[in-house]
């Protein structure tokens, strides 16, 4: 079903702009690139789908953005990760190996 | 902390949505540039712009999408919805204007009625008083025991004496204040009476005010012949004096003597008794009228600030210790148990408990009335579901959720309710004005209603928490009435709906849920209505018992007026001869049939009382005989009021001073205190008017003095020849319209004393209305409350019987085709609604018998739960349900079968 891979995708790509943001302080443009760069290109999303999903985080209180001025001088909207944001992804990451080492299991047994 | 993040960010979403919308447009722009710019970079030149930017465009997918959904990730996207769906419902309204006008006009009207009660119970009872931190003040009155059937009081007022040990003797507070309201002679161009208080110079800083001009009295100002100062008010000032602002030092001459203007007071503030516009010192008062060290003249009422960190218990506490000791050390027997003092939060006396319970009674009621409006619209609405009910169904098949249908259905009812509250603004207006105009002001001070005179009737209005009020109840209501019908509209039974011409038959669950809704709603609707009319019966009866009382009195064609006389112009002795001569002048007045005077007029109340010792028995303490009402009058009283004589003489002309001091007892004082024996010619002391022995000349009817509810107390006359008083009450019978009397009347007291203020000129009847206005006040708006009530509900069950009528014409047109007889049909109709009737009936009638006794201290003779009074409603109610089920019952009789069948 068409809807439920689009949830389990939000909820990685959630994970996924967490991470990100652990580095330090991005703009959109630049968590995208990140992602994509890190895994090769294997995760590549529609780049825009990035953007509801910063909404998201941030209605949740994960994310804080505020303008700024980009290298190219123009201005951005820059994302920073909250405490609650750090804790979120720590239990994201531990239940998203607790899933991945089952699936792992399942696969080998078969 | 997440919460607050986003918590922020909401904000800064709702905050600015228009802004924050264009800052997601920029965002996506910034990413779009920056992506076209790695593409070019990507390229090496081999890329042209257009190229670079399709490719950005393409791996960013699809850009109004993504917006779109960031703007409902946002929160945005509750604008857009609530825009859609309230031009949805601006069109589906306008569709049914008679209908939309109904429905905004009942609302309009419910809330407009909630909103102006509530006005009134926020000035009179909600509305902080307008003084310095208001609950640190407390009133400290005296409290006395039960003496001789007199009820105990815990309200008394201070003598000065005994203030003043009080105000030594305590730490307690840190200023305390005495006050006396008392009606002054102002001489000027035209004479005047004006009402004024009398203070002490703490009376100001203790409410935290100060003169707006000018300054407050000095502690010198109050001490026995010092300096006459007089205080203003602000309405007095520009009434009187133009609004002068070099009008400190000006003089005003008050009972005959000057007074130095030295301040005005700050806007609006007419003192704790608000009606004062003049304000002189208690030291500033003749001898004769004021003797400090009288403990036994009790007349000064006391407002006390808190010290900082004591609690109003400590003070409470602590003023009836002091209190007790105060009232002993001025007793000259042991201290009786009772004499003591009380003090209580001054918000907490405010308004006199009669009217607090009548305010949230209309409050109750009004906020029923709106709830019954709400059950009539609910309904209303419940039949426009079921004719959208194929529009609804289809859309929740084609995908709609439940979620989104019950919004917009939601969006309907508030916008409605809010149009309606938006004119009940209007409503609450007029409605505020009906109840300021309505004043029971005059009324609650004729009938001595405890409170503070400056939280009156006259202090409502329409203010920003009124408006509050009304937009709340506006959506409270919107909601209320809208959500029930918006939840079984939209329950998911689609086939049923879905399929041709079912609408007429729809599945026997779906038709009988939905019914029961719409039954249960009538249910509500007619056992509310049950309550309010059973309430209103109650309230109405004891206002035809109140106005059938026998004050004991005829007041029908007597005029009544004031006057006064000071003791400059008149000295005491001379004044039996002036009165004389005065009546003698207006008995001549052409119509005229007798004249006489009193000092204080019946039903007014806050007459004088004192204790009352009798000589042929064996002595009391001072101050614990029995107390009874004392009355000043001349001989021709008795005849002008009609209060007939028992036994004995009345007074004559030739009672007077020097003569044989004698008395009048009324018929309670002579049976109370004269069971089985005469009491003419028997020996009392009065200790009032010199009349320390006295002998009884006569027995008269009970005159209710009090109030007309009030038991008829004991009550002495004393003759104005032998004990002049310089003020009077005239009393004018006439065989013509007493109205017609006013210029003779005030000519000839010209004539006679040109100085004397002739004032409060009123036909008697007037005064006595007076005495039932706060009854009729409360019965009054009850009435029309009740009266809106049942025609709500009369609607309300006529509607639901006349749809399913309507519903059901399909089946009455087979059932008469086969053979059954109108008569069967018209019972059915009927039968239905007279089930739910009943049901409704059964509840209210627990509901009212529950409910009325709220009303238990606002009647007079009537038990709240009044038989008579409760079938009589139920009968009315009842009546009215069965013509709202005959009318669309004999419609469902005269079906042509045939027309029922082919349509």
């Amino acid at each position: 079903m068409a809807d439920d891979r689009e949830e389990l995708l939000k909820g990685t790509l959630d994970m996924l702009i967490l991470q990100t943001l652990t580095v330090q302080p991005m703009h959109g443009y630049a968590i995208a690139q990140h992602i994509e760069r890190l895994s090769g290109e294997v995760l590549a999303v529609e780049q825009g789908s990035l953007y509801p999903a910063l909404e998201r985080l941030q209605k949740k209180g994960w994310l804080t953005s505020k303008w700024g001025a980009s290298p190219t001088g123009r201005r951005a909207r820059y994302y920073t990760l909250t405490a609650t944001g750090r804790r979120q992804l720590g239990a994201e990451i531990t239940s998203f190996d607790r899933v991945l080492a089952a699936i792992q299991r399942v696969l080998q047994r078969a | 902390m997440s919460f607050f993040d986003a918590l922020r960010y909401r904000l800064r979403v709702f905050g600015r949505p228009r802004a924050y919308d264009q800052e997601i447009d920029e965002e996506l722009h910034f990413h779009l540039a920056l992506e076209t710019m790695q593409q070019e970079h990507a390229g090496r030149g081999a890329v042209t712009p257009r190229d670079a930017h399709a490719r950005a465009r393409r791996r960013f997918g699809n850009a109004t999408y993504h917006k779109e959904e960031s703007r409902q990730m946002s929160g945005l996207g509750f604008f857009d919805t609530a825009a859609q769906d309230l031009r949805f419902a601006a069109r589906t309204l306008r569709h049914t204007p008679g209908f939309t006008a109904a429905a905004i006009l009942t609302l309009a009207l419910g809330i407009g009625a909630n909103t102006a009660i509530f006005s009134a119970v926020d000035a009179m009872l909600l509305r902080p008083l307008p003084f310095h931190e208001p609950n640190r003040l407390m009133q400290v009155s005296l409290t006395t025991p039960p003496i001789n059937g007199e009820p105990a009081h815990d309200d008394s007022p201070w003598s000065y004496i005994k203030a003043k040990t009080f105000r030594e003797a305590q730490d307690v507070f840190s200023s305390l204040a005495l006050y006396s309201h008392e009606t002054v002679t102002l001489r000027a161009a035209e004479t005047t009476r004006e009402e004024s208080e009398i203070i002490d110079e703490q009376y100001l800083p203790t409410l935290g005010l100060s003169p707006s001009l000018g300054r407050n009295f000095v502690p010198d100002e109050n001490r026995p012949n010092a300096r006459r100062s007089v205080l203003v008010s602000e309405s007095f000032w520009s009434r009187r004096l133009n609004a002068d602002p070099s009008v400190l030092g000006r003089r005003l001459d008050l009972d005959g003597a000057p007074y130095t203007i030295i301040g005005v007071m700050p806007n609006n503030f007419h003192g704790l008794t608000g009606r004062a516009d003049l304000w002189t010192t208690i030291g500033a008062r003749r001898p004769f009228m004021f003797q400090p060290d009288e403990a036994w003249d009790h007349e000064f009422s006391m407002v006390a600030r808190l010290k900082p960190g004591v609690a109003p218990e400590r003070a409470q506490t602590e003023t009836r210790v002091l209190g007790a000791r105060a009232n002993s050390s001025y007793m000259t027997k042991e201290p009786a148990p009772g004499w003591s003092a009380a003090a209580k939060l001054l918000d907490r006396t405010r308004v006199d408990p009669v009217v607090r319970r009548s305010l949230l009674v209309l409050l109750g009621a009004v906020v029923f009335v709106l709830l019954i409006a709400c059950a009539n619209l609910a309904n209303l609405f419940l039949v426009r579901a079921s004719a959208r009910q194929r529009e609804i169904a289809v859309r929740l098949a084609i995908g709609a959720s439940r979620r989104r249908l019950v919004r917009q259905l939601l969006t309907e009812s508030l916008l409605l309710s809010v149009l309606g509250g938006v004119i009940s603004v209007a409503v609450a207006a007029l409605g505020v004005r009906v109840l300021s105009t309505m004043n029971p002001q005059r009324a609650l001070s004729a009938q001595q209603l405890g409170g503070l005179g400056a939280v009156s009737f006259e202090t409502i209005h329409l203010d920003g928490r009124a408006l509050l009020f009304a937009l709340v109840a506006a959506v409270v209501t919107g909601l209320l009435f809208g959500l029930v019908p918006a939840l079984q509209a939209t329950r998911p039974s689609l086939t049923a709906a879905l399929k041709e011409g079912t609408a007429e038959a729809p599945s026997r669950a779906a038709f009988f849920s939905r019914f029961t809704t719409r039954n249960a709603l009538v249910v509500i609707e007619l056992a509310l209505a049950l309550v309010l009319l059973a309430g209103s019966g109650v309230m109405v009866r004891s206002l035809a018992h109140l106005v059938a009382v026998d004050p004991g009195f005829d007041p029908s064609g007597v005029l009544t007026l004031r006057l006064n006389s000071t003791p400059e112009a008149r000295p005491r002795d001379s004044l039996p001869g002036f009165y004389q001569t005065l009546i003698g002048e207006l008995r001549g007045l052409p119509g005229v049939t007798s004249v006489a005077l009193g000092d204080c007029p019946p039903l007014a109340g806050g007459c004088n009382g004192t204790v009352i010792a009798f000589h042929d028995r064996p002595r009391t303490a001072h101050g614990a005989g029995p107390i009874v009402g004392v009355h000043w009058v001349t001989p021709e009283w008795f005849q002008t009021l009609r209060v007939p004589l028992l036994s004995g003489r009345l007074f004559t002309d030739a009672d007077r001073f020097g003569g044989r001091k004698v008395v009048l007892v009324n018929a309670t004082a002579a049976r109370r205190f004269w069971p089985n024996e005469s009491p003419i010619g028997r020996s009392i002391g009065v200790y009032q008017g010199g009349f320390d022995t006295a002998y009884v000349a006569g027995v008269v009817g009970d005159v209710r003095f009090q109030t007309i509810d009030s038991v008829a107390a004991a009550d002495v006359y004393l003759p104005y020849g032998q004990s002049p008083r310089s003020g009077a009450m005239v009393y004018l019978r006439t065989s013509s319209d007493p109205l017609s009397l006013v210029a003779a009347a005030r000519r000839t007291i010209h004539q006679v004393g040109a100085d004397l203020p002739v004032y409060d000129v009123r036909p008697f009847s007037s005064r006595v209305a007076d005495a039932t206005a706060q009854a009729r006040f409360s019965a009054l708006l009850l009435a029309v409350f009740a009266a809106a009530a049942l025609a709500l509900a009369t609607i309300g069950i006529y509607g639901v019987i006349s749809f399913a009528v309507a519903q059901r014409t399909r089946e009455i047109g087979i059932r008469v085709a086969l053979g059954a007889d109108r008569g069967a049909v018209l019972r059915l109709i009927v039968g239905q609604g007279a089930s739910v009737a009943v049901v409704g009936l059964v509840l209210g009638i627990a509901a009212a018998l529950a409910a009325t006794r709220v009303l238990r201290a606002l009647l007079f003779d009537v038990t709240p739960t009044d038989p008579l009074t409760l079938i009589t409603v139920v009968a009315l109610l009842a009546a009215a349900a069965l013509v709202a089920c005959w009318i669309p019952a004999r419609r469902a009789a005269r079906l042509q079968p045939a027309t029922a069948l082919r349509d």
